[in-house]
């Protein structure tokens, strides 16, 4: 099955309509970076003159605009389908395809724009694994997000119920009951739990905090601005899949900003989700299986 | 006083008022004048933690075998063994408590405690063996009969044995780390602690000028016979593990022994804190010089076995590929103490031996317990 092709291309399937979905779902900055490309309102590019006289191949056109239902189009209504049932019925997955990850690290650096991560802080490392010897090498690229387990070692250990599995599968932290242990730390397999131990960019480079770094952080719908000092610094942290994104309708930001359009995002509980229907493939493989942790993000191999 | 308390005060203010210096800072500087970071969590500060209750389970041994067993030799020890229990427990709760993203928050450990975490029972276990050991130091002072002192310090060996093991499992229980999940850990933690604390309290019982002959005979036996069995636990835990060859596991083990602080295991760990006691505590058992060496090297050498569980694991990536990935300020793999990591737990330290040594100025020797 193509990932690019929804197997059931639906109302919106239709070049118009993909026009009026992108109008609405995409904000404007994300809209004027990618809705031309998409929309085929871009001009194909062509090699200069001087491209020309030194004897480069022109480029006439664009690649192929994507054809049937977009799979960002078909994630968004998953999501709206899997909003209106009652939260304990959803189980949010993630499936990250390997062979389309190019490592660019977009998801990394929109993960830390939307969540104003702080240094020493990541929820979405992008690893990259090289494979056998010259001439027969192959490099892979692994983004690592939270892998939400259905059995979070790092729950338990927590000595003050800090950290919890939500109904909906995703492992989150009361940032004001936390008394930053880091015992949950230590005890994830993935290593997916950051600590924030008080660092700024501007400490390093001038020594003035920039105003980036003053923005409050949307995580948990608390907007808790780091500069005073308090918490979220001195707390573990991690990837919740953009819980506060999610609740409002809207992907997460690595989903939405994945370039090579590896990453996807659902309910796997909804068996037409685009999610389960790529879980539901052969080439599906979970890291650190053996950890008995049933991780709820899967990656296409 | 005798010279030798004198030159522990010394020492012990000397201490503390270099480490003031690592104090100050931590609490100005937060975490960020510290090393551990998001991919090496815990680092001198837990170390120093779990080497000092290792100490305080040690020495409360000496206070079960003198009021809990009656060994009359060892009852002149007593205060001192009290005392060394006490202020060593202070002293890791102060380091751990020090070590807290959100120290002000500790009292959740006691209001929202999580039955199903280790740590959080711990936290209780430490304040009931607190309070034991007050209620043990006020009974013995008062000279009350000695059948209440007994049944209680019997009590507390319990009470130290699960929590000496439970901090063993605190560790124990995190599959994610391969070096520490071991059923063996427990038990390692256990013999690592009782070694340390009674090397400690016959050091200090030499110093103090308390040691009798025939304690410290019992001393140098125990204390010998704990060194031997710490060897053989290590070298089943080490060579099994190497043999096996499970690669999470025998990563850390080669951190260890072969890694970039190889010396901390082959020369504080094997050296000062096996080798030359051993060697002491067999040939120059007899002395108290040699007797006290023994015992202060193994004292000394005690946190290279908590530095050496707690951060070669840690420093060995859950995937090879997150060395790489996304580096920077508090992301790295690479650990090794700050400055002001060294001074605060010279701080915690030195405070500790003065809570020891105020203590054993103000607790008169008892005629009834001795000591
Ligand atoms: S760091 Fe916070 S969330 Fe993690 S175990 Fe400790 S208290 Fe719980």
């Amino acid at each position: 099955m193509s990932l690019d092709r929804g197997s059931e291309a639906g109302p919106l399937a239709s070049e118009e309509s993909r026009r009026s979905f992108l109008g609405k779902f995409a904000s404007v900055v994300f809209a004027g970076l990618v809705a031309p490309a998409v929309l085929g309102d871009t001009e194909p590019v062509r090699a200069g003159p001087a491209a020309q006289a030194e004897g480069l191949v022109p480029v006439v056109e664009l690649p192929e605009p994507v054809e049937g239902e977009h799979p960002v189009q078909r994630m968004m209504e998953d999501l709206q389908r899997a909003l209106q049932k009652p939260v304990e019925q959803r189980k949010w997955a993630m499936v990250i395809d390997l062979r389309k990850c190019t490592g660019c690290n977009g998801c990394n650096v929109a993960c830390i724009t939307e969540n104003k991560l702080p240094p020493g802080v990541t929820y979405r490392p992008v690893m990259t694994e090289t494979h056998g010897t010259y001439p027969n090498v192959a490099r892979r690229f692994v983004p690592r997000p939270c892998m939400q387990c259905e059995d979070p070692p790092c729950v338990p250990v927590c000595p003050v119920h800090a950290t919890w599995k939500r109904a909906d599968g995703i492992v989150v932290i009361d940032y004001d009951q936390c008394i930053g242990c880091r015992y949950c730390i230590t005890a994830c397999p993935y290593s997916a739990r950051s600590f924030d131990s008080g660092y700024f960019y501007g400490d390093f480079e001038g020594g003035e905090r920039q105003p980036y770094e003053l923005l409050p952080s949307p995580e948990y719908g608390e907007n808790r601005t780091r500069a005073d000092g308090g918490s979220p610094i001195g707390n573990a942290r991690k990837c919740h899949f953009c819980l506060h994104r999610i609740e409002r309708g809207e992907l997460p930001a690595c989903t939405l900003s994945c370039m090579g359009r590896a990453t996807y995002f659902g309910d796997m509980n909804d068996p037409k989700s685009l999610v389960s229907e790529l879980i539901g493939q052969p080439n599906v493989m979970r890291l650190k299986e053996d950890m008995g942790t049933d991780p709820k993000v899967f990656y296409l191999v | 006083m005798k010279p030798a308390e004198k030159i522990l005060w010394v020492v012990a203010v000397v201490g503390f008022l270099i480490g003031l210096v690592g104090l100050v800072q931590r609490i100005t500087g937060g975490h960020t004048v510290a090393a551990y970071n998001t991919y090496v969590p815990w680092g001198l500060w837990v170390a120093a933690y779990a080497m000092l209750i290792g100490v305080s389970v040690g020495a409360y041994l000496i206070v079960a075998l003198a009021y809990g067993f009656r060994l009359k030799a060892l009852q002149p020890l007593g205060r001192v063994a009290l005392l060394t229990a006490l202020s060593a427990l202070a002293g890791g709760l102060l380091a751990i408590w020090l070590d807290l993203g959100h120290p002000a928050r500790f009292f959740k450990l006691f209001f929202s405690t999580n039955v199903t975490s280790v740590m959080g029972v711990m936290a209780w276990l430490y304040v009931i063996y607190g309070v034991l050991l007050l209620v043990l130091i006020y009974l013995t002072q008062r000279e009350v009969e000695t059948g209440v002192v007994r049944t209680l310090s019997l009590l507390g060996l319990i009470l130290v044995v699960i929590f000496g093991g439970a901090e063993g499992s605190l560790f124990g229980v995190v599959g994610a780390q391969a070096l520490w999940e071991s059923g063996l850990t427990p038990i390692l933690f256990l013999v690592e602690g009782a070694l340390s604390g009674a090397a400690l309290v016959l050091f200090l019982a030499v110093l103090l000028g308390r040691l009798e002959a025939d304690a410290g005979q019992l001393l140098r036996w125990l204390v010998l016979g704990l060194l031997l069995g710490l060897v053989v636990l290590e070298w089943a835990e080490f060579s099994t593990a190497l043999y096996a060859g499970i690669p999470a596991r025998s990563e850390s083990l080669r951190v260890i022994l072969f890694g970039p602080f190889w010396w901390v295991f082959w020369f504080v760990h094997v050296g000062l804190g096996l080798l030359i006691p051993l060697l002491l505590l067999i040939f120059a058992g007899r002395s108290r010089a040699g007797l006290a060496t023994a015992g202060g090297l193994i004292a000394l050498a005690a946190i290279s076995t908590k530095l050496n569980l707690v951060i070669p694991a840690l420093v060995v990536p859950e995937f090879e590929g997150l060395k790489t990935a996304f580096t920077g300020l508090g992301l790295t793999f690479d650990y090794f103490p700050t400055l002001t990591e060294w001074l605060l737990m010279v701080w915690v330290v030195s405070l500790a031996a003065l809570i020891f040594l105020a203590g054993y100025r103000l607790l008169k020797p008892l005629a009834s317990h001795g000591g």
